[in-house]
């Protein structure tokens, strides 16, 4: 079996340039899984929590051999190491193995602010402020060197990218190092948490007027700047029908690979609860 | 690597469609690109066949398809197909078209919606030249024979046995004929 781990070390600090926030995508309640075949299908709810079991929708990498093997690995890890639902703007924290620290481990915690890749390059990006100094590391999931992640607070925010963090103010994106998981009131909805941010004056590292941010309060810039902003615009682009289809993977496409994945990932969620509810009866 | 986009629904087109999409030369720039191809679209799904260049054809067809696509999955009360509808049919009564007549038809088709067929260009033709764009279960005529092998129909079979007779009688006589000549020398 080739080695389809990345070689590169999961802590990486960023200094990137962002992308255009993608419109916020709504988490849907569980219908039924699908009657009639015999074939299984994921409930449609998969492939939000599981984004990174998708290829890359660009057509001329896609390799069906070579998403299948890498969706074998993919699930092989998750058997090791369990890699939890999260949405960008949950707060997180990650223990990666540093051969450097004195505990041999270093523990971070942040708020995901992006997510992307496809596979086992998939990453997300944490940030925090340690002492006064504003924090990014950009970890990718399926590396070997992640001993565990947790999620201390399950919540989506408005926006699907939350890099206007950056220019907003501190206490956004402060999170203290120590903080305990919090108990979730309802485990069958995702919280979306409308919070709008509060950004500190220009200059900024991007132009956020022209990105039409949900979780942004009122920017009060002079008009010019949303005149430009108008000018520089596509607007046709929302009814670009072939521009959507090359971004996305096809519905039946997708149903074809969570139905191949999901019976898995649930053998192993229920493997982990059998795992945490003896662990509990033992110290009982 | 990018992740697909989320938001989203798509159906799987069935017609092959290229990584990059052509740019079309227009004043506007690439806001005149699509305002051209919606006339295409427009003009297709109203007289169901066309016929202008291939490549505004190709780009075309990829359009329709996913109109189609849309309309079929979603139906006429999703608020999004009903938007892009609108804007790509300039004439309103084609989106009733669209949904109440060519969404029942290709309802349960497992091939595309489309069919593109080369048409004529002028000798030497060192360009594309100009191509046929048809909505499938149209009402004219067909473009192309239906090319099919019949070989089990009986005239066919007939005329097969009848040939096969034919050129083993010929050998036959052929040598016949080259057996006399070496009995003659």
């Amino acid at each position: 079996m080739r080695q389809l781990f990345a070689n590169r070390t999961s802590s990486i600090l960023l200094q990137e340039k962002c992308d255009e926030a993608d419109e916020k995508s709504v988490s849907k309640q569980k219908p039924g899984d699908e009657s009639g075949n015999t074939v299984v299908v994921a409930p449609p709810e998969f492939r939000f929590m599981y984004p990174e079991f998708l290829p890359d929708p660009a057509m001329e990498r896609r390799n069906r051999l070579k998403e299948k093997l890498e969706r074998i690995d993919m699930l092989q890890r998750r058997s090791v190491v369990e890699i939890p639902e999260f949405y960008t703007g949950s707060v997180m924290a990650v223990t990666v193995a540093d051969a450097n620290s004195p505990n041999k481990f270093a523990r971070f915690v942040g708020i995901c602010i992006q997510r992307g890749g496809s596979g086992l390059r998939a990453w997300f990006i944490l940030r925090n402020v340690v002492d006064k100094q504003g924090v990014e590391i950009l970890y990718e999931m399926y590396c070997p060197l992640i001993q565990k992640i947790e999620v201390l607070r399950l919540e989506r925010r408005l926006d699907e990218s939350l890099l206007y963090l950056r220019d907003a103010l501190p206490e956004y994106s402060t999170f203290p190092l120590d903080m305990e998981p919090e108990r979730r009131l309802n485990n069958s909805v995702v919280p979306i948490n409308p919070l709008k941010v509060k950004l500190r004056p220009r200059p900024w590292l991007e132009r956020w007027e022209r990105q039409n941010l949900q979780g942004v309060e009122d920017l009060n810039l002079p008009q010019r700047f949303y005149d430009k902003a108008e000018k520089v615009a596509k607007p046709w682009e929302k009814y670009d029908l072939m521009l959507q289809y090359r971004k996305t993977i096809p519905a039946e496409e997708q149903e074809k690979i969570f139905s191949d994945v999901h019976s898995q990932l649930q053998q192993q969620e229920f493997k982990r609860k059998m795992r945490r509810r003896r662990g509990t009866d033992n110290e009982q | 690597m990018n992740q697909a986009d989320l938001s989203k629904l798509v159906s799987a087109l069935r017609i092959a469609v290229k990584p990059k999409p052509r740019r079309f030369s227009c004043p506007e720039g690439p806001a005149g690109r699509l305002e051209k191809l919606r006339a295409t679209v427009t003009a297709l799904v109203k007289y169901e066949r066309i016929e202008l260049n291939h490549p505004r054809a190709e780009e075309a067809q990829g359009y329709a398809e996913r109109l189609i696509s849309d309309a079929i999955r979603n139906g006429d009360c999703h608020k999004h197909t009903m938007e892009m509808a609108d804007y790509w049919l300039n004439e309103k009564q084609l989106v009733h078209k669209l949904f109440k007549v060519l969404a029942p038809r290709y309802q349960n088709y497992n091939s595309s919606f489309t069919r593109l067929v080369l048409g004529p260009k002028t000798y030497p033709g060192y360009y594309v030249g100009t191509a046929i764009l048809e909505l499938k279960g149209n009402p004219f005529p067909a473009l192309q024979p239906e090319t099919h092998n019949y070989h089990y129909w009986l005239h066919n079979v007939l005329l097969e046995e009848a040939k096969k007779e034919f050129r083993s009688a010929r050998q036959d006589r052929n040598a016949g004929t080259t057996e006399s000549v070496t009995a003659e020398s």
